[in-house]
């Protein structure tokens, strides 16, 4: 129910059991190491970044060759696959992999190999596509396209601008070339406003042509080949054939390697364990014959690991109290009902130096709280028992996945316990079904009361919610402050600011006006009240002359004070705050019920009854995704902000263990975690 | 006078309308922007979908509020459930008078806290880790969307006690 005490742990083995030593404890995955700073004539650091960059290289290749798999050969998989988790290993399997290792990561390369080629033979497709595209207004020409002409004759092959007929062509070729020789031209064809042509003059005659073509806008065309067009384009189909044979071989190979997929995960998680074991050894000091490691472990832990390992290898193990200025990491244990918030007060930050895990303080507020704003006795059970399923049928899901499951467990049973307080069984469902469907006026009363009906009320009822929370947090800093022996602290920062809001409160109740806005029965003696006065006067100016103390000059010091005391407007802020778990009860309620009086509309009869299934079972999906996330939000909200804002500020190190599962994607040990 | 008190549900309705209108139409703009962003997100890491979808949908929340209001107010009109009664003419003004909170806050809240999400979303992709902290920025706009939602509330219900 705590912070986990470790130890520092300090290891020192012989060099050739270096490898099982290591691999032990990344399989046992309890101790996190340190760099060992020793660096003197016996003992070394080596570097190994080289061994570990073929490591990085071989899990991207496998990487990159599961994706290619899984998009050549796609895999059934369900939405609800990733809650599956990781596969089990067995220590053997991990060994026998060593086998087949290198042909994995061949197979790897054949498939990125594969990949590649069928990628350009795509490509080469296209291209292919394209440039008989270009050939396609020369089919007539039965010469090559690069045809200059014979000894005595030239020939021009290109296109003008503009759609002409051989005569007009002529005629306009005549006239720019009037001394040139006789000449012929034909039209070959025409694409997009050119006219492609073949013309034929005399050699001596090529340079005046030439000139008077260029001055009409002549252009060669596109493609050039030394086969006539229609060769061509059928060469170019015969390639364009030959190379989607050529893909269809390639997926084939690439089907035939999908047996494969088992052992590329293996291969992306061998060599991601590997390289995370070459990257602990560039943290140990070697000697020629011995390395020493250091680093920390549970304290729990401690004694299974010596027998464990004195009992494999020889080796000289030490276990001491790691000293105050160290950076200790922190690791959270806690019991099975407050467990699942662990992540929402990691996500926060995970406890400091010298704090407590509030985890524990934490964990039935935030199902409160939750189940309030959510509110509906429909909507928990069907959370509680989605939760419950899925953790059953998924007992593999990764640690963060089922505590955050877990959390909505609970969360789903507080939900149905406040909906039963406030009759909200999705919303008021069985009154509209009853009047509608079957003309009775028939419902499930609230057991304590319906907040829509009274809502002064929940509004009191969630600012007393409020003031207990905040006292709950200011109380957990008491016990900080006393259990570190500050006992000072604990007086000026606690118990002054209890006695002067809790005496702002009863003086509060104690006025007419605001009992008789909250509708509240209950009258305060006076003399209660005058008594209310006084301490909170006397914890005011208590906070006054202490709030600023770590000032020497007295000026400075009230002056400090008093923007201290300034904070109790803080309290009211913080107070109010809680009115969000009225408003956010409501707005599920109300939602629900606009979602069942729209089913409705449809009126009783069969086609009634249709629509109205059709419509409920949209809009509670609906109300119940979006309340789900607003309640989540807000209730984070009061602990990390109201709540952990009276004794709570983290900073402390996640407990990051050298384990074999740290960072693999598909596979874990066994054996792991149980010793 | 008269004229006055047949303006009684018009006005009421007018309010009803607003508080749906623009918390609405500030949702829209707010989870716009947030989508814009969150959708470049997701094009460099679709793994972060789920975290910046839970971002993108938090200034949403306002015109799920305002729908709220309109409806609480609808139905103490008597619109939503048939035969609405003969409401003055000052009772109308105090309808619209109550739904204004919601109408008003709701909008500017939406916009800004859309903006709060869009840097959050950026935070988020940038580290991954920050999720908590992500999420709690935009939400203390939603603080105020909130406040205002319970003085709508508590306004309007209490309008259709008091005998004017």
């Amino acid at each position: 129910m705590a912070v986990i005490q470790m130890k520092r742990v300090t290891l020192c083995a012989l060099r050739k059991n270096r490898k099982q030593v290591l691999e032990d404890l990344q399989r046992r995955g309890v101790v996190e190491i340190s760099d060992t700073d020793i660096k003197d004539g016996v003992f070394q650091k080596s570097d190994l970044s080289d061994s570990r960059a073929v490591f990085a290289k071989n899990v991207s290749a496998a990487r990159r060759a599961l994706e290619i798999l899984n998009r050549v050969v796609p895999q059934n998989r369900s939405m609800l696959s990733a809650l599956e988790g990781k596969k089990q290993l067995s220590a053997r399997q991990y060994e026998e992999f060593a086998q087949r290792h290198d042909e994995t990561v061949r197979a790897a390369e054949r498939l990125e190999a594969l990949d590649r080629s069928i990628a350009e033979s795509r490509s080469e497709i296209v291209r292919t596509e394209l440039e008989r595209e270009a050939l396609s207004p020369w089919m007539e020409t039965d010469v090559p396209l690069d045809f200059a002409g014979t000894k005595t004759t030239a020939a021009f092959i290109g296109s003008l601008p503009g759609a002409m007929t051989r005569e007009e062509l002529s005629v306009r070729v005549a006239q720019a070339a009037p001394q040139a020789g006789p000449f012929t031209a034909e039209v070959v064809g025409a694409a997009q406003d050119q006219t492609c042509f073949f013309l034929l003059c005399e050699k001596k005659d090529r340079e005046a042509y030439a000139a008077a073509l260029n001055a009409l806008g002549f252009a060669r065309p596109a493609v050039q080949s030394d086969r006539p067009p229609k060769q061509q384009a059928g060469a170019l189909q015969a390639a364009a054939e030959e190379h989607r044979k050529a893909i269809e071989r390639g997926e084939a190979e690439i089907k035939s390697l999908a047996d494969r997929r088992s052992d590329l995960e293996l291969l992306a998680d061998y060599d991601t364990i590997r390289s995370d074991k070459y990257e602990v050894i560039g943290r140990l000091a070697q000697s020629k014959r011995t390395f020493l490691l250091t680093g920390f472990v549970p304290a729990k832990k401690a004694a299974g690991l010596e027998a464990a390992l004195t009992g494999k290898y020889d080796l000289a193990i030490d276990f001491s109290d790691p000293d105050e200025k160290e950076d200790v990491p922190v690791l959270l244990k806690n019991n099975a009902f407050t467990t699942p918030v662990e992540d929402v007060v990691e996500s926060f930050s995970l406890p400091g130096k010298g704090e407590i895990d509030p985890t524990a303080i934490m964990a039935p507020f935030y199902y409160f709280l939750y189940g309030m704003m959510l509110g509906d006795a429909a909507y928990g059970i069907i959370m509680t028992l989605v939760t419950f399923l899925l953790m059953k049928k998924f007992p593999r899901m990764s640690p963060t996945m089922h505590k955050m499951l877990n959390m909505f467990f609970y969360c789903g049973i507080s939900t149905t316990f406040w909906g039963v307080m406030f009759g909200s069984y999705f919303g008021d469902v069985v009154d509209v079904v009853g009047s509608t469907f079957f003309h009775t006026s028939v419902s499930l009363p609230a057991l304590w009361f319906a907040p829509l009906n009274q809502p002064m009320r929940l509004l009191v009822f969630c600012l007393l919610v409020g003031v207990i929370h905040l006292f709950t947090g200011l109380g957990a800093g008491l016990y900080e402050a006393v259990h570190a022996g500050r006992y000072r602290d604990a007086l000026y920062d606690v118990v002054f600011w209890y006695l002067l809001v809790g005496g702002l409160i009863i003086m509060l109740l104690s006025s007419s006006m605001i009992r008789s806005m909250f509708g509240l029965s209950f009258v305060i003696p006076s003399p209660v009240a005058t008594g209310a006065g006084i301490v909170a006067a006397l914890a005011a100016a208590g906070i006054i002359l202490t709030g600023g103390r770590e000032s020497k000059n007295p000026v400075k010091r009230i002056m400090k004070g008093l923007y201290a005391l300034y904070n109790v407007t803080g309290y009211l802020s913080d107070m109010l705050s809680y009115s969000r778990l009225l408003a956010l009860g409501l707005a599920t309620g109300v939602i629900a019920s606009v979602v069942n009086k729209m089913a409705a509309m449809a009126g009783g009869g069969a086609v009634g009854a249709i629509v109205f299934i059709l419509i409920f079972i949209v809009g509670h999906t609906l109300n119940i995704a979006i309340n789900m996330l607003g309640a989540y939000v807000h209730t984070n909200r009061l602990q990390y902000v109201e709540f952990f804002g009276k004794f709570y500020s983290g900073g402390g190190r996640k407990f990051n263990p050298f384990s074999a599962s740290a960072h693999t994607q598909y596979y874990q040990f066994k054996e792991e975690n149980e010793s | 006078m008269n004229f006055f008190n047949s303006l009684g549900l018009p006005l009421a309705l007018l309010g009803a309308a607003l508080a749906a209108l623009l918390p609405g139409i500030g949702s829209a703009i707010g989870v716009g922007k947030t989508g814009q962003a969150a959708a470049g997100v997701v094009a460099e890491d679709p793994s972060q979908f789920g975290k910046v979808l839970v971002l993108q949908l938090l200034p949403g929340t306002q015109g799920i509020y305002g729908l709220l209001i309109a409806f609480i107010a609808l139905s103490q009109m008597g619109i939503l459930g048939g035969g609405a009664a003969a409401i003055s003419g000052a009772k109308g003004l105090l309808y619209l008078a109550a739904c204004l909170p919601m109408a008003l806050v709701g909008y500017y809240s939406a916009i800004n806290q859309g903006n709060a999400a869009v840097a959050s979303i950026g935070l988020e992709a940038k580290r991954p880790d920050q999720f908590g902290k992500a999420m709690i920025f935009p939400a203390m706009v939603e603080t105020y969307a909130i406040l205002a939602l319970l003085v709508s509330i508590l306004a309007i219900s209490g309008v259709g006690g008091l005998n004017v």
